[in-house]
């Protein structure tokens, strides 16, 4: 068709093509309408929402109707002149670099070790999945209890081996609390990685191995001349979906220490809950909920241009 | 292993070593079972019992059976995640269906909204639908925490979804609807059947998310007649403290569901989980 149709033109085309396609067309966008109007109602209205708070100062005689006066860019200035909320996004930082760094390696390894064909191994592969699984309340409950400072099955194990000389009260103490909440989510997120790993593992073609193989490379060689380069796009994605999953953890740590104790584990989603549902301060409140949405909106932006780039590559 | 064939060693030799990373894996939730099953004297035992020396029931029988709150609780979470369940299924079938259709135009948008989607932490969404709930009345209700819970499930519900429709050929429901099937008809009657393990993935992985949420039922609720399980786990944190035999019942209560359905489901939920973690 000629690149300037008239409106009438294009409607006159539009009739003399088969009707059925054109129905077919509008008929495929209705099948989309409820989810859509469901997405927009549900997180396109809680977005604009949150930014509307976060300028507005909402407080809880406020939240109900619109009277709420317009306050410009202060819930963003109380938020960064608070030390509080400083502290929360190092915990945050702290509490996502060292779950994904374990998790990650040992998803790895695991994953090297489920690639290798062995009986049983679907079995034992999906048996992992179960503590992805478990609801997080309940995961948390077990930290809880195997990180008991009395009675712990942590402590006697580290007893035993002579690594603590005396019980140590993980979550209790404000050093090691931290530490407590990312064992526990190092722990939920390891089948999360080896799956994604192994999918990634299962793509690479055997022949390059068998060739490397009668060209003499030993098994070493094979893992760090093909395996890990070609891991390398397919790890990219994990991690950055690992950063996304994991800087927003709500309830594993609120189970868990309730993001104490004091603050010592409050990360940024804990400090956003505390300023909206117990301090009722919403316009702060959303104002860090904003913050926090803009940081993981720039890793997704990071995830789509690299897994663009890499399918322009390959 | 040296006295085993070269053949043996390298497959068995797998076996024992995965066998013996998943025991360790899941000693964690073979604790809380035990501990569920211990009196408490025996919970304080110095070794710690691997086996319960005298397994018991009663901390089932003080923190459940006689507890009508955990009772209500679990049917509460029942109700939820079932309802959940069908909304994802109403809502995200339909729409996976149309992005496989009329890609590319417009797709690209809706996949964005679902990636958002996807990334949306729960307090973000959460404060602006206390707000939003407490004007239409909705709050501290069953459909509050289900319209809630959607907003988790529909974006990877359509992701997973998507490729199921994909794989079906146009020309089914080009020739039903030749047959004077409406486009509907056709999507009902013809494509649903064929992707019916897509369905039951996203139906059990709904359920899954549903049965453990916990954000919105905290934030979004303080009735007791609506409380979920989870929100009763951290209220018997307060409540029981070091009452480990009474928590760990709880908690395998509140895990039993989840592992029953993985059981039973296992083979399409692992499917579900790699395509919907990654692109398709």
């Amino acid at each position: 068709m000629a690149v300037t149709v008239t409106g009438a033109e294009r409607r006159i085309g539009a009739a003399s093509r088969p009707a059925a396609l054109v129905r077919r067309r509008a008929g495929a966008y209705l099948f989309l309408l409820p989810a859509l109007a469901y997405l927009a109602a549900t997180m396109l209205y809680p977005i604009y929402s949150n930014v509307r708070m976060s300028v507005h100062d909402v407080t809880v005689t406020t939240f109900l109707g619109n009277s709420a006066p317009f306050t410009g860019l202060d819930n963003y200035r109380a938020l960064f002149n608070d030390p509080a909320f400083w502290k929360a996004v190092r915990l945050s930082l702290a509490f996502t670099a060292g779950s994904l760094v374990f998790q990650f390696a040992i998803g790895f390894l695991l994953a090297l070790l489920f690639t290798q064909p062995f009986p049983g191994s679907n079995l034992l592969r999906s048996l992992l999945l179960l503590g992805w699984l478990l609801p997080t309340i309940v995961s948390g409950s077990i930290y809880r209890w195997m990180l008991d400072g009395d009675y712990g099955v942590i402590n006697y194990a580290l007893r035993s081996l002579g690594l603590i000389d005396e019980p140590r009260y993980w979550l209790i103490d404000v050093k090691t609390a931290l530490a407590g909440t990312i064992l526990a989510n190092i722990w939920v997120g390891i089948p999360f990685n080896m799956l994604l790993l192994l999918a990634g593992l299962q793509q690479i073609s055997p022949t390059l191995y068998e060739a490397a193989s009668i060209d003499g490379a030993n098994a070493w060689r094979r893992f760090w001349s093909i395996t890990l380069p070609l891991m390398r796009p397919v790890s990219l994605s994990v991690v950055l979906l690992g950063l996304i999953y994991t800087f927003k953890v709500f309830d594993l740590i609120y189970i868990m220490t309730g993001g104490g104790p004091v603050d010592a584990t409050t990360v940024l989603p804990i400090y956003t809950y505390q300023l909206t549902f117990q301090f009722f301060l919403f316009g702060k409140g959303a104002a860090a909920a904003t913050v926090l949405l803009i940081a993981l909106l720039g890793v997704a932006v990071g995830y789509l241009w690299f897994s663009r780039r890499e399918e322009v590559i390959s | 292993m040296t006295h085993l064939s070269e053949l043996r060693r390298q497959g068995y030799g797998k076996t024992v070593l995965a066998v013996l990373v998943v025991a360790v894996y899941l000693f964690p939730v073979y604790w809380m079972a035990t501990t569920s099953l211990k009196s408490p004297p025996d919970i304080f035992a110095s070794p710690p019992q691997l086996v319960p020396s005298h397994p018991t029931l009663s901390a089932y029988r003080a923190a459940i059976v006689d507890n009508p709150t955990v009772l209500r609780s679990l049917r509460n979470s029942a109700i939820i995640a079932l309802g959940t369940t069908a909304l994802t299924l109403l809502l995200a079938a339909p729409a996976a269906y149309a992005l496989a259709r009329i890609r590319p135009r417009g797709s690209g948008l809706v996949t964005l909204l679902l990636l958002i989607g996807q990334l949306l932490p729960g307090i973000v969404v959460a404060g602006p639908l206390f707000v939003l709930f407490s004007r239409i009345n909705l709050i501290n209700s069953f459909p509050a925490l289900i319209l809630a819970d959607v907003t988790v499930t529909l974006p990877f519900a359509v992701i997973i979804l998507r490729p199921f429709f994909l794989s079906v050929p146009r020309e089914l429901e080009a020739a039903s609807m030749v047959d004077g099937s409406t486009r509907f008809g056709a999507f009902w009657r013809i494509v649903l059947p064929l992707i019916r393990p897509g369905l039951i993935t996203v139906a059990a992985l709904s359920f899954l998310i549903a049965w453990g949420e916990f954000i919105f039922a905290l934030s979004l609720n303080i009735n007791e007649r609506v409380m979920p399980i989870t929100v009763a786990v951290n209220k018997f944190v307060g409540q029981y403290g070091t009452e480990w035999d009474k928590m760990m019942a709880v908690a395998t209560t509140a895990a039993i569901p989840i592992v029953a359905v993985f059981v039973a489901l296992q083979r399409f939920i692992v499917g579900g989980l790699t395509s919907g973690a990654t692109k398709e």
